[in-house]
């Protein structure tokens, strides 16, 4: 089982978006009020870059890991890659607090125990013990499931969009773009996850520009929900925490048809959790890859510790997001542009020449 | 002439040693000779009384002895095509020629009393002469059956009304009458210790992946089991997660469907005794699929496909919902409906899921009952189960009118498409407990659980959830969706035909 250049490209521009619309509109609001499209669009292309370096990376048909052990020895490339492994599931704590946020505020009516959410961690442990490969299938539903979801809240939200409200630019200045550029920048590495997956799916001629096309395409429909989300709420849309289940229930339907935008919702929802859950499985397959390729019992024992160091996390830090998300804005802010763009950009050194003795 | 079914006293038997540990005899040789001692020699294997040994002489004086299993043979093909030629017989006692005199098509020889002893269970009479080099055995049994007819589980307004039996030879013969070409193989095999059924593997050659052929020829010979009652046993064998829920290998009861199968590159397999027909590889778009949309317009198929999947979509997740709505979510409902629900359920002392969980059980303990029981009370069982039961327990307050609609309309959801009901009833289960326990989240992760294990699963290196997981373009076009005819001349890429092309 390989994944297909369609699967990629169906993750780049359907399922990597999804990430970017529960609490980043929100959070973008409060950095850049009116001018949030930008930084937004900003991390957009520079991680539109690097997952354009890392399927170039994908056309020699290595992993990270042969790459590296190729280049700098076995005992390197398991360091580099194990700390890869560890960024990935760094990466992936946001969108986990985001996710139980998002299952605590908008699943339930009163809040839930916090154990309602761990669920979602069992489920994260066995698709984190399967290949990295297996999720190409997933995609193939996933994608038009997310492009629908999304569609459909926009047009239910797009009529009572005030756009104007996005005017004047610049207004935030120089400083708010700063800021909304580098406070979100911990929810884009999705070029360290196509970098992850280089090597698990056959490169075939232009994918590099395809898959460029898709990310651009995708993020172009992240930055219109933006401007929807903002046209519609204005300067409150920072109070709009989980921008995707609320811009669309202002729909007029709504009163007779009752809340159908939660069919759309709960779609996206549904793609978000495979999303929340790529990044430790992401993860795992490298780690498995470097430290134990052919021990069947590696990936589940991995998936499971990870998967368990996870739920401790969150759980740690249940009522500290605005906390946790200082730290990953504040000292952590040099990790996400090292391991999602830097080395992406790295990863395109040229081979060494092998002398003829 | 006598008829008798006892050996007689006294019988030695040929090459038989008598094994002082077990008392028992065994024979080492197992060659056909005289015919005295192959006749005690093959009773004593067979000596059950419905085995019958008929004696006669030929016209020069030859003793001649058929046996044969009581019910299983045509007593007047017997006498017609064997016996009164042989009676009449004068010559050589070579086999070849005694062959010949019997008028009966099916000849065959037989050279051990083990393949005797086989021959006479499967209900072929065996000939047994004085000075014979090889026995003989004749096929004219007469194995009562059922006369074919529309099978009940797969009933059609317009196309071929005819399905299996439980004779395999007629379900070979539904199966050869539709594919009249040399590429149609059918290699049968027996299975069973005990039972010696015979399984046909059915295919196309130049069709078939020979590689699925291979496999299924393999799994299938490994089957080690005593009785072989039912199809439905092999499909553990065929399966690539034997434990799992989810339906691995398709089945039929109609022989176009199958012959329709085969010709799209599948593998058949026809077991002796069992009117179901197993195919593989398995695609779950196949339970969607039903044999009338081929004979209806693109239009109508696609949208009856549609309304199927959205009726088990429904089936599946309406109680759900309407729990988790209930017990996490209300916003869930619309104001009216949620003013209405709340009217409803004011006075019930159930909780929501334990209402549900009752109304459902219900529902099943009525539809196990109505399929088991006698046809003439199933007009009392209609009137106790959904009038009193379900009148009489929302009026006393037990459950409410809601719980009871939306149980019918998933108990009717199911139904649409009935191939899947196995799965698709405890899926409903799981899902009900899971949104009663952890509520619309639960279902979500349920759900996520459910898609990642479909889309691993593959069987005979083909997904089950093609052609949508992969994502399989040209298969797509005969899948939930249903294009014309003239769109479908290719054969599906997902089965990995070696010939790719149906239609010019």
């Amino acid at each position: 089982m390989k994944l297909s250049s369609r699967q990629l490209f169906f993750f780049l521009a359907a399922v990597a978006p999804v990430g970017k619309l529960v609490l980043m509109p929100s959070q973008l609001a409060a950095l850049s009020k009116n001018d949030l499209l930008f930084p937004a669009a900003l991390n957009l292309l520079l991680q539109a870059g690097a997952v354009f370096c890392a399927l170039l990376f994908a056309r020699r048909g290595q992993t990270l890991y042969a790459c590296l052990r190729e280049r700098c020895g076995t005992v390197f490339a398991k360091i580099a890659v194990c700390v890869f492994a560890l960024f990935l599931w760094l990466a992936a704590f946001v969108p986990l607090l985001e996710q139980k946020l998002l299952v605590q505020n908008i699943f339930y009516d009163t809040l839930p125990s916090y154990i309602a959410f761990a669920p979602m961690f069992v489920f994260s442990a066995y698709l984190c013990a399967k290949p990295l490969e297996a999720c190409g299938r997933t995609w193939d539903i996933l994608a038009p499931m997310a492009a629908i979801g999304l569609l459909g809240i926009l047009l239910l939200a797009v009529g009572k969009a005030d756009y104007g409200a996005l005017l004047p630019v610049g207004a935030a200045g120089a400083g708010g773009f700063a800021r909304g550029a580098l406070g979100v920048a911990d929810r884009f590495f999705d070029g360290a996850l196509v970098l992850a997956m280089a090597g698990r799916f056959e490169y075939r001629r232009g994918m590099a520009w395809k898959g460029l096309l898709c990310y651009l395409a995708g993020g172009a429909a992240v930055l219109f929900f933006l401007a929807t989300f903002y046209g519609l709420f204005g300067e409150i849309a920072v109070f709009q925490v989980f921008g995707f289940t609320r811009i669309s229930k202002y729909f007029s339907g709504v009163t007779v048809l009752g809340r159908i935008d939660f069919l759309f919702i709960f779609a996206l929802a549904f793609a978000m959790v495979f999303y929340t859950v790529l990044p430790l499985q992401a993860g795992v397959t490298l780690a498995r890859e470097a430290l134990a390729p052919r021990n069947p019992l590696f990936a589940p024992a991995l998936a499971c510790a990870v998967n368990a160091a996870a739920l401790i996390g969150v759980l740690a830090v249940n009522f500290m997001m605005t906390r946790v998300m200082q730290v990953f804005s504040g000292p952590l802010v040099w990790v996400f542009p090292v391991f999602s763009l830097a080395v992406p950009a790295l990863s395109l050194l040229p081979r060494r020449r092998r002398h003829a003795p | 002439m006598t008829v008798f079914s006892a050996p007689p006293a006294g019988a030695v038997f040929f090459a038989g040693t008598h094994n002082g540990r077990r008392g028992t005899h065994t024979l080492r040789m197992d060659r056909i000779t005289d015919l005295k001692q192959t006749l005690t020699a093959l009773k004593r294997r067979l000596p059950a009384e419905d085995i019958l040994i008929f004696s006669f002489r030929s016209a020069d004086g030859r003793a001649f002895a058929c046996v044969y299993a009581d019910a299983l043979t045509d007593k007047d093909l017997l006498g017609e095509q064997v016996l009164s030629p042989l009676m009449r017989y004068r010559g050589a006692p070579a086999a070849s020629a005694i062959c010949e005199c019997v008028t009966a098509p099916e000849v065959r020889r037989c050279g051990s009393l083990r393949q005797l002893a086989d021959e006479v269970l499967a209900g072929n009479p065996v000939l047994l002469w004085e000075g014979m080099d090889e026995a003989a055995s004749v096929g004219v049994k007469k194995i009562p059956v059922r006369a074919v007819a529309e099978p009940p589980t797969d009933v059609v307004t317009r196309g071929p009304r005819e399905g299996f039996v439980e004779d395999f030879k007629t379900n070979t013969a539904l199966v050869r009458r539709r594919l009249k070409t040399a590429d149609l193989r059918i290699d049968t095999l027996t299975l069973g210790e005990r039972s010696n059924t015979a399984i046909a593997v059915c295919y196309l050659r130049g069709i078939a992946p020979k590689t699925t052929v291979d496999a299924v020829k393999a799994r299938l010979s490994a089957v080690e089991i005593d009785v072989l009652p039912d199809s439905s046993y092999l499909t553990h064998a065929l399966s690539s997660r034997p434990h799992s829920l989810v339906k691995q290998v398709g089945t039929t009861e109609k022989p176009d469907i199958f012959c329709a199968k085969l010709a799209e590159g599948r593998v058949g397999i026809l077991a002796d005794g069992s009117p179901i027909a197993l195919t593989v590889p398995y695609l779950m778009a196949e339970d969607f699929q039903s044999a009338e949309d081929y004979f209806v317009s693109a239009h109508r198929a696609t949208l009856t496909r549609l309304l199927r999947l959205f009726a088990l979509l429904t089936a599946i997740y309406l109680p759900a919902f309407y729990i988790a709505a209930q017990l996490f979510k209300l916003q869930l409902f619309p104001i009216k409906l949620l003013l209405t629900i709340a009217g409803s359920i004011r006075d019930i002392p159930l909780s929501p899921s334990l209402e549900m969980l009752l109304v459902l059980l219900v529902l099943e303990v009525l539809n196990e009952a109505s399929i088991r029981m006698p046809k003439y009370v199933g007009m009392a069982l209609s009137v106790v189960g959904a009038l009193v039961l379900g009148e009489t327990a929302v009026n006393a307050g037990f459950v409410s009118t809601p719980a009871i609609i939306i149980v019918a309309f998933s108990g009717i959801g199911l139904y649409a498409v009935p191939n899947l009901i196995e799965q698709t009833s405890v899926l409903r289960l799981a899902m009900l407990l899971t949104a009663g326990s952890v509520g619309t989240y639960g279902i979500v992760l349920l759900s996520a659980f459910v898609l990642l294990y479909l889309v691993t699963t593959e069987n005979f290196g083909v997904p089950l959830a093609a052609p949508f997981a992969p994502l399989v373009r040209r298969d797509c076009k005969d899948a939930l969706l249903k294009y014309g005819l003239p769109s479908l001349h290719m054969r599906p890429k997902s089965l990995l035909s070696r010939n790719k092309r149906r239609m010019k």
